[in-house]
């Protein structure tokens, strides 16, 4: 009863927020933590684990299979951040103009977002699938652009390919969100302006649009960058072939020969890197 | 004067948006129509079934009694071929033969349903008092604890995959059906509780202090605040948050694969469908109907919170 | 009912002290008014005296009793928000009676009070309607019927009726004294509007960054301002100060001279020979055109008055004249026939001027530098 209205407050809002950092502290600091220890042990699933020190990473490191699951998880990377940034700005232009129905049409547009990953990648195995599938159908009985029938999603090299393309098509509509929000917010008399100025629609993009919306771009590349460095279910699901580093820690973690020391310490490099995209982010975007 | 379009552009534009529109739902007009198709259906490119089939929902739904599983028409044609072995033969029909796991569609939905309402519902329940406490009470280190809370919810499952495997082995929750659950359940409370606590925080900021001291004049502790004035006022974006972390857990695979792998009755509808496509019972009608019926419920969520979802989303509390 | 006391009071946010050793003290169901302009600390101090800031140095102390470490919820007191603060997902009847249902009052007298409260602010018509379907001044309303209804040992108002027209707050002015009037509650009302203080308060404070300037009955603020703020934030058109020379026999003003008639309107206390360099302080009110002034003969005058402009105001008329080289607002009535350009002369009773050291703004009657010795 003696203590201030201050101090009071402050007890609150301790006790309040206490569960919550009991439960991120114990499932996520403490397995990060968690996990940098037993990258340093040969970790038996029976509970013996036995310190290894850096060989864990020693092997880690001479690993040809991680360094092509490295690559595989830069091209990765590389066509899905382009892609969706790309095809959501387009959209997003697209979306900003005056036509009849145009709230649906921005609605509808999100539901490849939202749809379980689980209840449309079957379809997309479907409709590249060698015997009933709509794209062999096309390419080789409506195109003739060969003429045999492809197996696109079994063999790993073509698989990224459509693994790449779901992603586009499964995440571009939230770039699209973050991008025409931002284009909604830009004033219109500064087109009108530019438009007086002998500004052609073009030169208005480059002028007036793109200034406006680098910003948001630039956190959309970051971001995507951050979750697909970690996606796992929907490259998984989709073509379990296609080893970018989260599947190759699965695998070395789960089947096979299970190394779960070493699937550790390919977590915390990754974990690494992801930390110096976070900070990356928070300095350079967010402008802590 | 700028946006009157000619004629030309207006075409150009319709067209434009009939392939993005096209891009955007094929493949779930794809699911569907496959859903609804015979097996001598498939491999015809039009998405209009030649003659209805109701079969796979009916079996799925428990509807209709389960029928023989019909071999296809191109398995045939493989099994054929002499250069196979006999034993490869036989594998390849076994999966048509037996009967035993049909995909039992209300049990995995079930399953899935409690999982997600208890996870959201927790994760809902600390977000609301954490929330709270970082976006309406003044203590030292508050602005520390919201930026931590940023940070780590950027942190991915897959990171945590071993350790949090790790953790439930060496405390004996991995080894039972109940401890899976208690893990998996958990965990779903993770993935969703830093967007909450974000989400949430960032609502909260936008209702009046004065309210809330209006309330205390009125005789009101900071809880019954929170409870009486500020939850009230709350209720469209706590549905907005409690459909979206119900969002996460309906939809989560990785974990769900890694924890409840062994306990088939247990499996949620992600785990359940990905096993049936590896098992002996894919048969794409039936997959495509599971499919869909996965994602009836999300899209009646995504109707329903829609409006809220996408502010909460473009306001900062994006998360995949 | 309850009285209430500041004692000492400083508060400071982080290293900024807002608030400067606050003195005061409101009897059992006194109105007091408490005034100044924007940021000088009016609504910090409703909130220390409410509970919902913390005090830094200080006491209040409500019935005797320091309540310095009691939460806002056991305090008894009643708040009226500049914005009103209802609770928007209440109707109006369940935003009147929150407070009794959280003293768990019991139904029957909910209601009777409830009635009673709906009837005196003619809320009657609107019991189901929710804060957004409401005008502002059935709102403001609302917000004071929360307030009555709670029985609350002292009342808070902030601003309550900046946020309303002219014509409504002139109404409900009349409105929250005649309700004061009849619950005859402990009050403290902050405005910043000089209006408001003088029309409404039993007493009037007047605040400045944080210091009490003065405090005294609305006459006694008007009649007799301690020091130049005070005299010129009280009263409208506000008061001329005029650079001007104080002697022991007469004021000089632009090389005029104007004698002290009576006994009483002299300075007691020393004064330099070559005069007190003052502020001479005279509302624009006590200005009578010499020609229609009945007691001539015992006013004191300003001569040579310039007539830059002229404002007619119906029955008033507003002049702005000049002096030698200083600028006056004077107010005369519709009989003045003088015209934009014209000089006229202007008397004033002296017992109705003030004057001011110019180094500390202070009344110089009030705070006299040194007395003679007796
Ligand atoms: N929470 C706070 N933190 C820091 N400074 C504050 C805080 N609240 C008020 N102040 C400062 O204290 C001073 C007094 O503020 P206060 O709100 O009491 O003014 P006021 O007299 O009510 O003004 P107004 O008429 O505009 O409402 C201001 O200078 C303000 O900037
Ligand atoms: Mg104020």
């Amino acid at each position: 009863m003696d203590i201030s209205v201050e101090q009071r407050e402050s007890r609150l809002g301790w006790k309040l927020i206490a569960p919550s950092i009991g439960v991120i502290g114990l499932l996520i600091i403490y397995p990060i933590l968690y996990n940098v220890y037993l990258s340093f042990f040969d970790v038996k699933l029976t509970g013996a684990n036995l310190f290894v020190g850096f060989a864990n990473y020693e092997r880690l490191l001479k690993d040809t299979a991680y360094y092509s699951s490295l690559f595989t998880t830069v091209l990765y990377l590389f066509g899905t951040v382009l892609g969706t940034t790309v095809v959501g700005l387009f959209v997003a232009l697209l979306m900003n103009l005056h036509f009849p129905f145009r709230n649906v049409a921005r609605t509808v547009i999100l539901l490849p977002y939202f749809a379980p990953v689980i209840s449309v990648v079957f379809g997309w195995q479907f409709i590249f699938d060698p015997v009933n599938g709509i794209y062999n159908h096309v390419v080789v009985e409506m195109l003739h652009l060969s003429g045999t029938r492809h197996n696109l999603i079994g063999d790993p090299k073509t698989a990224l390919l459509v693994v790449i393309l779901f992603d586009i098509w499964k995440h571009f509509p939230i770039s699209y969100l973050l991008i025409i929000s931002k284009l909604q917010s830009i004033n219109r008399d500064q087109y009108e302006a530019a438009a007086m100025d002998g500004c052609g629609p073009i030169g208005r993009f480059f002028h007036i649009t793109l200034p406006e919306i680098s910003f948001v771009l630039g956190t959309l590349v970051i971001l995507r960058l951050m979750w697909n460095w970690n996606k796992f279910d929907e490259v998984f699901l989709l073509a379990p072939n296609v080893e970018t580093l989260p599947i190759f820690t699965y695998y070395t973690a789960f089947t096979g020969i299970i190394d779960q020391g070493m699937a550790a310490s390919i977590s915390v490099i990754n974990f690494l890197i992801l930390s110096g995209l976070i900070i990356f982010y928070v300095k350079k975007i967010l402008k802590w | 004067m700028l946006g009157k379009r000619t004629l030309w552009q207006n075409c150009l534009l319709a067209l434009t948006l009939g392939v993005v529109l096209f891009f955007c739902l094929f493949p779930f007009i794809q699911i569907l129509s496959t859903s609804l198709k015979h097996q001598f259906d498939w491999g015809n490119p039009s998405l209009i079934p030649i003659k209805l089939n109701l079969k796979a929902y009916q079996e799925l739904l428990g509807l209709g009694k389960g029928a023989e599983v019909p071999i296809p028409e191109t398995v045939k044609r493989l099994l054929d071929n002499p250069l196979l072995t006999k034993e490869a033969k036989e594998k390849i029909l076994s999966r048509y033969r037996s009967t035993r796991d049909v995909f039992p569609f209300p049990r995995f939905f079930l399953n899935t349903f409690l999982l997600s309402v208890t996870a959201a519902g927790l994760s809902l329940l600390l977000a609301v008092f954490g929330a709270y406490a970082f976006s309406r009470l003044r203590f030292k280190g508050r602005s520390v604890i919201r930026r931590s809370i940023l940070f780590v919810y950027m942190v991915g499952g897959v990171l945590l995959m071993v350790p949090l495997y790790q953790m439930s082995v060496k405390v004996g929750l991995a080894g039972t059906v109940w401890g899976s659950l208690f893990s998996l359940v958990l965990i779903y409370i993770i993935q969703t509780l830093p967007v909450s606590l974000y989400m949430l925080g960032n609502y909260f900021r936008t209702i009046p202090f004065a309210l809330e001291e209006a309330a205390a004049t009125d005789g009101c502790s900071r809880i019954q605040a929170l409870f009486l004035i500020i939850l009230p006022l709350s209720v469209p974006m706590l549905i907005t948050v409690f459909v979206y972390c119900f969002m996460i857990a309906w939809n989560e695979f990785l974990f769900a694969f890694v924890f409840l792998k062994q306990y088939h009755d247990f499996h949620t509808l992600p785990l359940a469908l990905q096993s049936l496509f590896v098992s002996k019972n894919a048969i794409w009608d039936r997959i495509m109907a599971a499919s869909m019926l996965t994602l009836s419920p999300v899209i009646l969520c995504f109707v329903f919170i829609m409006r809220n979802l996408t502010r909460g989303l473009t306001e900062g509390g994006v998360k995949e | 009912m309850a009285s209430l006391k500041l004692k000492n009071i400083h508060k400071r946010f982080g290293s900024v002290e807002v608030l400067h050793d606050i003195n005061l003290e409101i009897k059992e169901g006194e109105f007091v008014v408490l005034v100044g302009p924007s940021g000088c600390g009016k609504s910090t101090t409703l909130r220390l005296i409410a509970g919902l800031e913390d005090i830094t140095e200080g006491e209040v102390i409500i019935n005797h009793n320091v309540v310095n470490l009691l939460e806002p919820q056991h305090r008894n007191i009643a708040m009226v928000f500049q914005n009103y603060a209802l609770y928007p997902h209440k109707n109006v009847r369940e935003n009147i009676i929150f407070g009794l249902k959280m003293a768990k009052v019991s139904r029957d007298i909910m209601d009777a009070r409830l009635e009673k409260v709906a009837k005196m602010l003619e809320l009657q018509d609107f019991l189901d309607r929710k804060p957004a379907q409401l005008s502002g001044g059935q709102r403001q309303r609302v917000a004071m019927g929360r307030a009555i209804v709670r029985d609350a040992d002292v009342f808070l108002f902030d601003e309550p009726l900046s946020n309303l027209d002219a014509k409504l707050r002139h109404q409900m002015r009349s409105e929250i004294k005649r309700i004061h009037r009849a619950v005859q509650t402990t009050t403290l009302y902050v405005t910043h509007d000089q209006v408001e203080a003088m029309t409404m308060g039993d007493r009037i404070v007047v605040m400045k960054e944080g210091v009490i300037e003065q405090q005294g009955t609305p006459m006694e603020i008007y009649l007799k301002p301690s020091n130049t703020f005070v005299a010129t934030f009280i009263g409208s058109p506000s008061m001329n100060l005029m650079d001007a020379k104080l002697f022991p026999e007469h004021v000089e003003i632009e090389g005029q001279r104007i004698h002290f008639k009576e006994k009483i309107q002299r300075p007691d206390f020393l004064l330099p020979k070559e005069g007190l360099p003052i502020k001479l302080g005279i509302r624009p009110d006590f200005f009578l055109d010499e020609n229609f002034a009945s007691r001539g003969g015992s006013l004191a005058k300003i001569n040579y008055a310039k007539i830059d402009l002229i404002e007619p105001l119906g029955f008033d008329k507003e002049l702005d004249v000049q002096v030698g080289t200083q600028s006056l607002k004077v107010r005369l009535d519709l009989r003045t026939t003088a015209k934009e350009g014209d000089t006229i002369n202007l008397c004033f009773d002296m017992e109705r001027a003030h004057f001011f050291d110019i180094k500390t703004d202070k009344n110089l009657f009030i705070h006299p530098p040194i007395r003679p010795q007796a």
